[in-house]
């Protein structure tokens, strides 16, 4: 029965279309406002995730430390290092590595192309990349096994050595001087975000296979040992077992935590995670705050939609309309305000963070604007926005129309 | 048609009690013209109010057609209204937003007719009016006379016995008052019942019989 006053609806609705528009803006505005909100918490905690991940994905790195407690009738104050046998005593010990890889490093000079500068070579183990999210730029190559294997006398660059030495012109297959050794490059790192590190920014490093790294330089030990465990719940466990099959291998304490210098990203990263899930939950709650008012705004210009047209209302009930065929026409007329508004509010956010993500980002300085400018419009957010502005518009409808519905025809016929 | 027994309406106004309507019987019989007169706060518009099903008598019976009116619901007093009875205010109620046609659509919509029931129908009224070469225009765009006979138009719609009239031509000059008189005088003809309400005891004329109310009561 309804929707064969559907078009009377619509052609009603149509001719007042004026009357609407304010609503329409309103919730326009508020569906701008909640959206941007949540993209940009949502970028902000995504961002943090990549430059976190810019130093490593889900790595403990150990190095060595100083015990700081007596063991075994060993006195306090050892200094402890690690060596390049450990990777295979802890992938023996330890079944919840899935990689793992050691890392050494040391100033070096280097020169090429008539340029001489001094740079941390860091001799590392296959897999480096992987684990440390090396990604070479196109038309070159991170160190291999087969580098590895055949101790080659190649090298991976970060972008700003790279630049630095040779400008714009391409540095892979160029001949670099690391030590008196001539090394070929075989990649450039690609720029990424990174604001966690311990010996500078990947930019400014220059790798090499481990082997090769042995050969150059006379250091015994190691410097670092990066293990990735299987999954991100057994990063504690990684640690704790760590600690325990060195520390039966070096006799020191497992609760001891100077004996061994322990980064465990994932422990960090969960925490700092928090921290700006928090913020995004945050900003969706000031969104919804808001679009709570803007629904008691749109409630109110219902109200005064429906009471500005109690006359009309008085003149169908006359005629004959029942209660449902009122409440009918204003529920609809709200959906559709709601629908128009929704959409020009999310076309509008949309094309806003597509703008917004088209700042560049500036690789030399990772500061505020690198979280604030990559927001996210993920369906999610829509989809659990539609569904808090779609119960709070709906209350704002449904109470005018039943009340439009509860008239009396009576009175709503001498309304002036 | 309508039969009216011991009808008594109380308005409550906060605390004071305002009795509009103190035992009224009335009996119009199908195919009679009556015209109800009385001065204001004579109750005349309560009374039309209940015979229209717009509103129930606190006390007392009004049957409608042999139905009983008093324990009607809401939407039972809508269709009463909707199929029953036709009414033709004294200031049009014409939807401003709508044309002459889906004006007199409006009640067929809310009886569940058939688009082409209604297109046929529409189409008779308006001839029928004189108003077909109006059909697009909105109220806003029509003399008062015309307004008023695309009201009629649309208390015609579905057809109803009774044709409650509320000071028919209370807004209009005396020529599209006889105009309109006119109309009704041929819908009287045709076996429809007439009930208006005016103060004009020169459109009264037209009517069969009048009935007086002063304070509530019949007193002629």
């Amino acid at each position: 029965m309804a929707l064969k006053l559907l078009p009377l609806y619509l052609s009603e609705f149509r001719k007042r279309r004026k009357k609407t528009t304010l609503i329409t803006f309103a919730i326009a505005w508020g569906t701008l406002s909640i959206l941007l909100l949540m993209s940009f918490g949502r970028g902000l905690s995504t961002q943090f995730g990549i430059s976190f991940r810019g130093l490593g994905d889900n790595l403990v790195m150990l190095a060595g430390g100083q015990s700081s407690v007596i063991y075994q009738g060993l006195p306090k104050g050892r200094r402890l290092r690690l060596y390049a046998a450990d990777v295979d005593l802890l992938r023996a010990g330890i079944p919840e590595i899935q990689h793992i890889c050691v890392e050494s490093y040391n100033n070096e000079a280097i020169s090429a192309n008539g340029k001489e500068t001094n740079r941390n070579v860091h001799g590392v183990g296959p897999l480096f990349d992987l684990m440390r999210t090396q990604v070479p730029e196109a038309g070159g190559r991170f160190l291999d096994a087969d580098d590895e294997l055949h101790s080659r006398r190649v090298a991976f660059l970060g972008w700003k050595v790279a630049e630095n030495l040779f400008g714009a012109v391409p540095a892979v297959g160029r001949q670099i001087v690391i030590n008196r050794t001539p090394f070929t490059v075989v990649g450039v790192l690609k720029q990424k975000m990174q604001d966690s590190m311990y010996q500078g920014p990947d930019a400014e490093q220059v790798y090499i296979p481990f082997a090769t790294y042995a050969l150059i330089n006379s250091q015994p030990y190691v410097d670092r040992i990066h293990i990735q465990p299987v999954s991100r719940e057994t990063a504690l466990l990684v640690e704790s077992r760590a600690r325990a099959v060195l520390g039966r291998k070096y006799r020191f304490d497992p609760g001891d935590k100077y004996a061994l210098n322990v980064w465990n990203t994932i422990k960090d990263a969960a925490e700092v995670g928090k921290i700006f899930k928090g913020i995004e939950v945050f900003l969706t709650l000031i969104g919804a705050l808001t679009l709570l008012v803007a629904a008691v705004g749109v409630t109110n210009l219902m109200y005064a939609l429906v009471k500005e047209r109690t006359r009309e209302i008085g003149v169908k009930l006359a005629l004959g309309a029942r209660r449902r065929h009122i409440v009918a026409q204003f529920v609809l007329e709200t959906a559709f305000i709601f629908l128009k508004g929704t959409l020009w509010g999310a076309l509008l956010a949309y094309d806003i963070v597509a703008l917004v993500r088209t700042i560049p980002l500036n690789y030399d300085n990772f500061g505020i604007e690198s979280y604030l400018t990559r927001p996210v419009f993920s369906l999610d957010i829509f989809l659990l926005f539609l569904a808090l502005m779609g119960t709070l518009i709906f209350m704002a409808g449904i109470f005018p129309a039943m009340r439009a519905s509860r008239l009396n025809p009576v009175e709503a016929l001498r309304y002036e | 048609m309508i039969t009216c027994r011991a009808i008594t309406k109380v308005f409550a106004m906060g605390t004071a009690k305002l009795e509009a309507l103190r035992g009224v019987d009335i009996a119009i019989e199908a195919g009679e013209f009556i015209s109800i007169m009385g001065p204001s706060g004579s109750g005349k518009s309560t009374l039309m109010n209940i015979i229209g099903c717009l509103d129930t008598p606190t006390a007392g019976t009004y049957l409608l057609d042999g139905r009983e009116v008093a324990g009607m619901t809401f939407d039972q007093l809508a269709e009463a209204r909707n199929r029953k009875i036709g009414f033709v205010f004294q200031n049009f109620n014409l939807l401003p937003y709508a044309s002459a046609y889906e004006n007199i659509e409006l009640p067929m919509l809310f009886n569940g007719k058939s688009a082409r029931q209604r297109r046929q129908r529409v189409e008779e009224l308006l001839a029928q009016v004189g108003l077909a070469d109006w059909r697009r225009h909105r109220p806003s765009e029509l003399s008062g006379g015309q307004q008023q006979r695309i009201a009629i138009a649309r208390a015609l719609a579905n057809d109803p016995p009774v044709i409650l009239a509320d000071e028919p031509t209370g807004n209009l000059d005396s020529a599209s008052g006889e105009e309109i008189m006119a109309l009704f005088n041929g819908l009287w003809r045709q076996g429809r019942t007439l009930v208006m309400v005016t103060h004009d005891p020169k459109i009264a004329a037209h009517s069969q019989r009048t009935v007086k109310l002063l304070d509530g009561r019949v007193v002629a």
